[in-house]
C-alpha cells in the first residue's frame, strides 16, 4: 500500500512524515506475521521431536512441514534463532519510527509555538500517533522479549505441558492483542490510508 | 382417476428424489467442513489444559506476570471464535435438513389426498425400472428421519459445548466424529441408485 500512496499524494513535511510512519507499522506488522507463522512451525518441529526421544506420545501439532523422526534439532534451532533475529529488526525498526514520530511532534510544537495551529486537528493527529506509536512500541518489545525466552526454552522443555505451553505462547501472541491492531488501524484512518 | 393420481405422485417423488440427492451432497460438505473446525477446537482445549497444568512461576515464563491471564483470553476468544463458526454451520445443515423434510411432508400430504384412488395393488406395483410407490415413500421417510437425527445429535453436542468446560471441549472432535453414521449414508446412496432410472423415465 505504500508505493502507490505515496505516489500520487502531494503531502508535505510533518504530514508526510507522519502518513509515511503509519504506512511503515503496518508494513512491518504484516512481517512480524509473517515471521510468527515461520516460526510456529519450527517450534512445533522442535517440541515434537524432543516429544518423539522422550516419549511414545503422538506428536503435538501436525505443522504443514511434517515432523521427520530424526530431525536435526540443531538446524531447526538454528532457524528459529533466525526468525528470531529477524523479529528483532524488526522491533528496531518500530523505535526508530517511534523516535521519528516523536521528533516530527516535538518539530512542530517548535515551529508553531506561540502562533497557534493552522489547523485545529493536526496537532492533535501528531499527538495521537505519538501515543499510538508508544503503545505500539511497547506491545512488540513484550512480545519480542517472550519470544526470545521460548527460543531459549523450547529444545529444553521437559513436560509436553509445557512445550504445548510454549508453542500456544508462541502463535498467540499474548501481548499482540486486539487494541494493537486496531491502533494500527486507527493510524491508517487518521493519516487517510485507510479510507473512512 | 388413478392414473392421474400416480402420474402426479410419481412426479412428486421425482422432485424430492432430486432433493435429497442434492441435500446429500450439500450435508456431507457442510461436515466436511466442521471437521477441522472441530480439530481445532480440541487443539485451543488442549493448549489450555496444558496451560492449567504448567505453574508458570516455576519456569521461565515467570518473569512476564500477566502471561497467563494474556493467553488463556486469547485461548478463550480463538474457541469462541472457533465454536462460532461451528454454530454457523449447524445453521447450514439446519437448512438442509429442512428442505428435506419439506419436500417429504409435500409428497406424503399429495399421497395422503389421493390415497383413496390409489388402490393396494398400484402403490405396490412395481417394474424394472420404477419401484413402488410405497417402497419410494419409505426411503424418503428413511431419508428425513436420518437428517433429522443427525442434526438433533450434533446440536445436542454443540449445546453442551462451553468454552470452559475443557475437558468436553477437548473430546468434542472424537465425540463428533462419533456421531457419524456410515450406514445411514450408504443407506441413502442405495436409495439414490434404486431410484436413478426411475428418475430419468420422465
Amino acid at each position: 500500500m505504500t508505493s502507490t500512496n505515496r505516489k500520487c499524494s502531494a503531502l508535505t513535511g510533518s504530514s508526510r512524515k507522519t502518513k509515511d510512519n503509519a504506512a511503515d507499522w503496518f508494513n512491518l506488522m504484516l512481517r512480524w506475521n509473517r515471521l510468527n507463522d515461520e516460526g510456529f512451525n519450527v517450534a512445533a518441529n522442535i517440541v515434537n521431536s524432543k516429544r518423539s526421544v522422550y516419549s511414545t506420545e503422538p506428536p503435538l501439532v501436525v505443522t504443514s512441514a511434517g515432523v521427520s523422526d530424526s530431525a536435526p534439532l540443531q538446524d531447526d534451532c538454528r532457524t528459529l534463532q533466525d526468525v528470531v533475529d529477524k523479529m528483532v529488526t524488526i522491533v528496531t525498526k518500530m523505535e526508530r519510527l517511534t523516535a521519528s514520530q516523536s521528533g516530527v511532534r516535538a518539530l512542530d510544537d517548535f515551529r508553531t509555538q506561540g502562533e497557534g495551529h493552522l489547523f485545529h486537528g493536526w496537532s492533535l493527529t501528531l499527538y495521537v500517533s505519538e501515543v499510538a506509536t508508544a503503545t505500539l512500541l511497547v506491545d512488540f518489545r513484550q512480545e519480542l522479549r517472550l519470544k526470545q525466552t521460548i527460543l531459549q526454552e523450547v529444545a529444553h522443555t521437559v513436560t509436553s505441558d509445557l512445550g504445548l505451553v510454549l508453542l500456544s505462547g508462541w502463535l498467540h501472541q499474548p501481548f499482540i492483542t486486539d487494541r494493537t491492531r486496531l491502533t494500527v488501524e486507527a493510524l491508517l484512518m487518521e493519516t487517510g490510508l485507510r479510507p473512512l | 382417476m388413478s392414473k392421474l393420481a400416480l402420474s402426479s405422485l410419481h412426479q412428486a417423488l421425482q422432485r424430492s428424489f432430486a432433493s435429497v440427492d442434492s441435500s446429500q451432497k450439500l450435508w456431507l460438505g457442510v461436515l466436511a467442513d466442521c471437521s477441522p473446525l472441530m480439530v481445532s477446537l480440541g487443539n485451543l482445549a488442549e493448549q489450555a489444559i496444558a496451560l492449567n497444568n504448567v505453574q508458570l512461576s516455576n519456569t521461565p515464563l515467570r518473569d512476564f506476570p500477566d502471561l497467563e491471564d494474556r493467553l488463556r483470553f486469547k485461548l478463550l476468544q480463538a474457541i469462541d471464535t472457533v465454536l462460532n463458526r461451528i454454530h454457523e454451520k449447524m445453521s447450514s445443515l439446519q437448512s438442509i435438513r429442512d428442505t428435506v423434510t419439506n419436500q417429504v411432508s409435500a409428497v406424503l400430504r399429495l399421497y395422503q389426498q389421493n390415497a383413496e384412488d390409489l388402490d393396494l395393488h398400484t402403490v405396490t406395483q412395481r417394474s424394472a425400472v420404477t419401484p413402488s410407490v410405497a417402497d419410494m415413500l419409505e426411503w424418503l421417510q428413511d431419508a428425513e428421519r436420518h437428517y433429522r437425527q443427525q442434526f438433533l445429535k450434533r446440536k445436542t453436542l454443540l449445546h453442551m459445548l462451553k468454552a470452559d468446560d475443557l475437558s468436553l471441549l477437548e473430546a468434542a472432535p472424537k465425540t463428533w466424529k462419533s456421531l457419524e453414521s456410515p450406514s445411514a449414508n450408504e443407506q441413502i446412496t442405495d436409495t439414490l441408485c434404486k431410484v436413478s432410472f426411475f428418475m430419468e423415465s420422465r
